[in-house]
């Protein structure tokens, strides 16, 4: 399918490999492997390498929201270091908004840091010797913008994650979701198109970390930004994600929407992450709505499916039904079609 | 089967050993047959001199031409150098004295509230009424350019190790060699170079001060959490601005550490500095008072010292801490009124030379010490003489010398010797069948030390020795380049130098270790102890080296002995502080696992806080080897013999050869000692698991 607009960012076979001379061992196991990035990574972890991002291939559309989840130490950092141009990949294709990143001069790239890029870390990063305002306008600081402007801006930023009051309090005096609103509005500062989350709410305590997420969403449906945002947990990211991507050792082995994760999970692994996840919360009718094609001639109850409805919603309403039922959209427009039994059938995946 | 198995290359047994075992054995094998072998073969003992490279003349000649290389550059320094001191000398010395004093208060209230202002207002007025403030203003005048000098030089090593990652393995290695070679062996080549004068004070202590600024600004900046160079990175800073605007200050800190251990080392080696004199400063006034046996006057000087010490340590130390905002009205109002309390009493100022308040004291301090002497000389003989017919001088010569019948009352006889050694073949032997058979090896190793004397080691021994204990501390590398490193001191003839030096050294470091082992038990079970030993050990680290001398002068006079005394004083703190740490800090569930299985207080410090202390504490014996190499040069001063008295003489005779060679072999020395040390420590904290 062709896109009209360059995706905001596309990896392609995107690998980073730690260990010295990385690159040739590489392309040297590459070759030896026939090409199968899989036997090439064996080869590599045979010989002490570590292969943390191996063969990484995906695109993030411009307003997406894509999540990043694995377990700890399976690459997700190390891919979002990538992308940023923090580490050097070790081969691949990265391209933001279409340029070729990999390639770019260290000019370019301060350039492309300075007006599309803004990244938030998981312990926060900081700087301790600098005031709120001071954190938050740095970015502005760097690129020579005036003291009185740096701080209009920064207020501005701070008051969007509701910090204001505190802007001229040091980082240590502040608690631990205080200071990721500093971290967030720092990375908003000079308002760029590319956000990078690296599991910015994990190091705070749960009602905190959803009252941000809460904030988060409705910072993202008024700015709109392309996000990649990297987490371990499993109920944030389908809460959050447009897509998500699994990782594993180093290997992307599923991207989905969250109800393809939840329902069609790629393998065990994917399957494990969503055990415990009320999937009837999260899939939504049309992952089980077959075509109209498929239309009995006659359907005698109709308890008012609509495709966006999750199955919990759905089953409740078809507790009476046995037939296939019809779904109609918002307008009222017959659009397909659900068998009781698929709804009861999806929603059983995690017990087989 | 006809054909024969082939035979191991080495017997069976021999494979069952553990690496320390094989390695005690093979000393010990080396030290019986050099023992025996001895007598018949004097080269043995005495390295001949046919055999000596006149590696001592080769870097004086080399040295020499590089040095007049560079003359005109170094001599266009001292005349660029004079500038700022003299300015500095100028404006310190000149500026009416309650203005320095109102300002220095005022700093210290600045940086530390009331306790650091009245630090600085009673350490300056005690300075004043000592009657040497001249003195005292030159020696800081020296300080203050020698500090900035150090601090910049050593901030952009720092910062070039940190930005160029291949030049920082090299650069530390430069800095380690740096802190080892002794301070009095930079002085003689610099002298040659920028002539006599206070310059060459001023350059030793910058090159002697930059290292530990460079040292913690690496430290610091490796520091700086990942997380924040990346943000720093992410904001879009190039890379100048994310170290000058990131990076740096988030290290402050650490960096402030660095600017401390800076003016401390300025300040001691100003001092050490003194030595070439022509300059009218605090350790001139120190060295000349010693000489004259005014023993008042010098403890007055070094006390003035010691004040200096505490009040820029203290001062600068705040610095390294996420301090409080103290009032900034108090810091102007004492300015103010210093302001106003200066300009009225401008005509009526006594001159601060002709001040001697405290000489009365200094007098009785005289004559006191006169009649102390003169009381207990006896006494004070008895400990001396002590020390050294029962102690020393066996341990320097041996027994089979050191035992005659004018001291022990008899002299030593070939059945003494068999008698020594079968007793502690004896002992070996019981140890050994106990299951410390390294332990059982190194007694009979240490018998044998001891009938012949550290000075007098058989030179094959030595190496042996030396690669045995290397290659059980951390391998073939380490034996190898121990040996090599002492085979250059053995063939450029300093080696018998280099054994009295190692003997007095050795005994100060093993006095240290047994009692700064034991104080720092005590202070470990005892807390009330550690109060009482915690302000006494960071007054001895505060004190400049210098300054040691003069107590056990006052006591002992010129000799081994105070040398040995000073050494210890000096080098006990390390061993006191990381004995009582690593025992103090086991962790608690360690603790509570050995209480709950019924050990008692005794048993739980033998068996569970030692072990796990052990790598602390080796850490800390290595502090102590090379605070005691460091001393061992100054205490040349006052009477050692071997290669601190070399360098010393060096000094005064201009003979960078001498003077060079000589601070080589003390670093290799301090070097082989510290790897082997430090070996000892990785490895035991591998064996921890740690
Ligand atoms: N600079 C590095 N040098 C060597 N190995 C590295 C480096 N950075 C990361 N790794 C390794 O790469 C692998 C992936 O690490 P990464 O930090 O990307 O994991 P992660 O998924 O972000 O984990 P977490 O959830 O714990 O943050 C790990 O095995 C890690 O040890
Ligand atoms: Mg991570």
């Amino acid at each position: 399918m062709a896109t009209p607009a360059p995706a905001a960012i596309e990896c392609r076979n995107l690998w980073q490999v730690f260990g010295p001379d990385a690159e040739s061992q590489l392309s040297a196991a590459m070759e030896q492997a026939g090409g199968d990035p899989d036997v090439a990574a064996g080869n590599l972890k045979e010989k002490g390498y570590i292969p943390a991002v191996r063969d990484a291939n995906f695109e993030v559309m411009p307003g997406e929201l894509f999540v990043i989840m694995g377990l700890s130490g399976s690459g997700k950092s190390t891919l979002i270091r990538c992308i940023s141009h923090l580490l050097g990949a070790t081969s691949g294709e990265i391209r933001i908004e279409g340029e070729d990143i990999v390639s770019a001069s260290k000019k370019r790239l301060i350039e492309l840091r300075r007006k599309k890029l803004g990244m938030v870390f998981q312990h926060f990063g900081l700087f301790p010797h600098m005031s709120v305002a001071d954190n938050v306008g740095f970015p502005l600081k760097v690129q020579g913008v005036s003291r009185k402007e740096r701080r209009q801006r920064a207020m501005e930023v701070i008051s969007l994650v509701g910090l204001e009051g505190r802007e001229d309090a040091f980082p240590r005096e502040l608690s631990g979701g205080q200071r990721q609103r500093v971290g967030i509005a720092r990375s908003l500062a000079v308002n760029p198109d590319i956000w990078f989350l690296d599991e910015p709410f994990s190091a705070l305590d749960p009602l905190i970390r959803r009252q941000l997420q809460d904030e988060f969403l409705n910072i993202q449906a008024t700015l709109k930004k392309s996000i990649v945002f990297i987490t371990h947990d499993i109920t944030e990211a389908l809460k959050l994600a447009d897509r998500i991507a699994i990782m594993r050792d180093g290997k992307i082995v599923q991207i989905g929407t969250p109800a393809e994760i939840v329902l069609n999970p790629a393998d065990d692994y994917v399957r494990e992450f969503s055990r415990d996840v009320a999937k009837g919360q999260h899939a939504c009718v049309d992952s089980v709505m077959r075509p109209l094609d498929q239309k009995p001639d006659n359907m005698p109850d109709d308890p008012g499916l609509r495709p966006g409805m999750t199955l919990d919603a759905a089953l409740a309403a078809c507790m009476q039904c046995y037939e296939p039922v019809p779904v109609h959209d918002e307008n009222g427009v017959l659009t397909g079609i659900v068998h009781p039994a698929d709804l009861v059938a999806a929603l059983q995946v995690e017990t087989k | 089967m006809s054909i024969a198995e082939p035979a191991p290359v080495t017997a069976p047994w021999v494979g069952r050993l553990t690496p320390g075992t094989r390695a005690a054995l093979i000393t010990l094998i080396a030290g019986a047959v050099t023992l025996l072998l001895a007598p018949y073969l004097p080269w043995i003992t005495i390295w001949p001199d046919a055999w000596t490279l006149p590696a001592t003349q080769w870097v004086d000649t080399g040295l020499g031409l590089v040095l007049n290389l560079i003359k005109p550059a170094a001599r266009w320094f001292s005349w660029l150098m004079e500038f700022p001191m003299t300015w500095a000398n100028f404006a310190l010395v000149s500026t009416p004295w309650p203005l320095v004093i109102g300002v220095v208060t005022a700093l210290g209230w600045y940086l530390g509230g009331a306790s650091m202002a009245a630090l600085g207002f009673l350490g300056l007025i005690f300075v004043l009424a000592s009657g040497y403030w001249v003195e005292s203003m030159n020696t800081l005048a020296l300080v203050a350019v020698s500090v900035p000098l150090a601090v910049l030089t050593g901030g952009a090593i720092g910062i070039l190790a940190n930005e160029v990652p291949r030049v920082k393995s090299a650069v530390q290695a430069v800095l380690d060699i740096m802190q080892t070679v002794p301070t009095f062996a930079y002085l003689t080549p610099l002298l040659l170079l920028f002539g006599f004068g206070p310059v060459v004070g001023l350059i030793a202590s910058a090159i002697y001060a930059a290292p530990p600024m460079a040292r913690n600004v690496i430290l610091g900046l490796e520091r700086v959490e990942p997380e924040i160079k990346e943000a720093a990175m992410m904001s879009g800073g190039n890379r100048l601005q994310q170290l000058f605007l990131v990076e740096i200050p988030t290290a402050r800190l650490q960096i402030m550490v660095g600017v401390n251990q800076c003016l401390m080392a300025a300040l001691s080696m100003v001092i050490i500095a003194a030595v070439i004199g022509g300059f009218n400063d605090i350790g001139w006034e120190v060295l000349l008072t010693m000489r004259k046996a005014q023993f008042g006057q010098a403890l007055l000087a070094g006390l003035v010292i010691v004040v200096f010490a505490v009040v820029i340590d203290r001062m600068s130390a705040t610095l390294a801490t996420d301090r409080r905002r103290f009032d900034a009205r108090v810091t102007y109002g004492i300015l103010g009124a210093t302001v106003i309390v200066t300009a009225l009493s401008l005509g009526f100022l006594p001159d601060p030379a002709t001040l001697t308040l405290l000489d009365p004291v200094a007098d009785s301090v005289d004559s006191s010490l006169g009649d102390f002497t003169a009381a207990n000389g006896a006494a004070l003989n008895t400990i001396k003489n002590g020390a050294m017919f029962y102690g020393l001088l066996p341990l320097r010569i041996g027994l089979d010398e050191a035992v005659l019948p004018f001291t022990w009352g008899f002299s030593w006889t070939p059945a003494m010797s068999a008698g020594l050694f079968a007793a502690a073949a004896l002992i070996g032997a019981v140890m050994a069948l106990r299951g410390n058979v390294v332990g059982g090896l190194v007694v009979l190793i240490g018998a044998g030390i001891l009938e012949t004397g550290v000075a007098q080691m058989p030179w094959p021994f030595v190496l042996i020795a030396v690669a045995a204990l290397g290659w059980v501390a951390s391998g073939w590398r380490l034996a190898v380049i121990s040996v090599l490193l002492l085979s250059t001191i053995l063939i450029s003839g300093l080696w018998e130098r280099a054994l009295l030096s190692l003997y007095l050294s050795g005994a100060a470091v093993f006095a240290c270790a047994v009692v700064g082992g034991a104080i720092g038990l005590l202070c470990a079970v005892s807390p009330l102890a550690w109060k009482i030993m915690r302000p006494i050990s960071d007054m001895l680290q505060t004190i400049p080296l210098f300054v040691f001398l003069i107590p056990v002068l006052m006591f002992f006079q010129i000799g081994e002995f105070s040398a040995f005394l000073a050494i210890c004083a000096y080098a006990i703190v390390p061993m006191i502080r990381y004995t009582r740490h690593g025992l103090v800090t086991t962790p608690d569930e360690l603790i509570e696992a050995a209480t709950s299985s019924g050990a008692t207080e005794w048993q739980i410090m033998r068996d569970v806080r030692a072990p796990y202390a052990a790598p602390t504490i080796l850490l800390g014996l290595n502090q102590t080897i090379l605070y005691a190499f460091a001393m061992l040069v100054i205490a040349a001063l006052i009477g050692t013999t071997g290669l601190g008295q070399s360098i010393y003489l060096a000094l005064g005779q201009a003979d960078v050869g001498l003077g060079v060679s000589s601070g080589a072999a003390m670093a290799i020395l301090a070097l082989v000692a510290d790897r082997l040390v430090q070996g000892f420590a990785e490895e035991r904290r591998k064996a921890l698991g740690l």
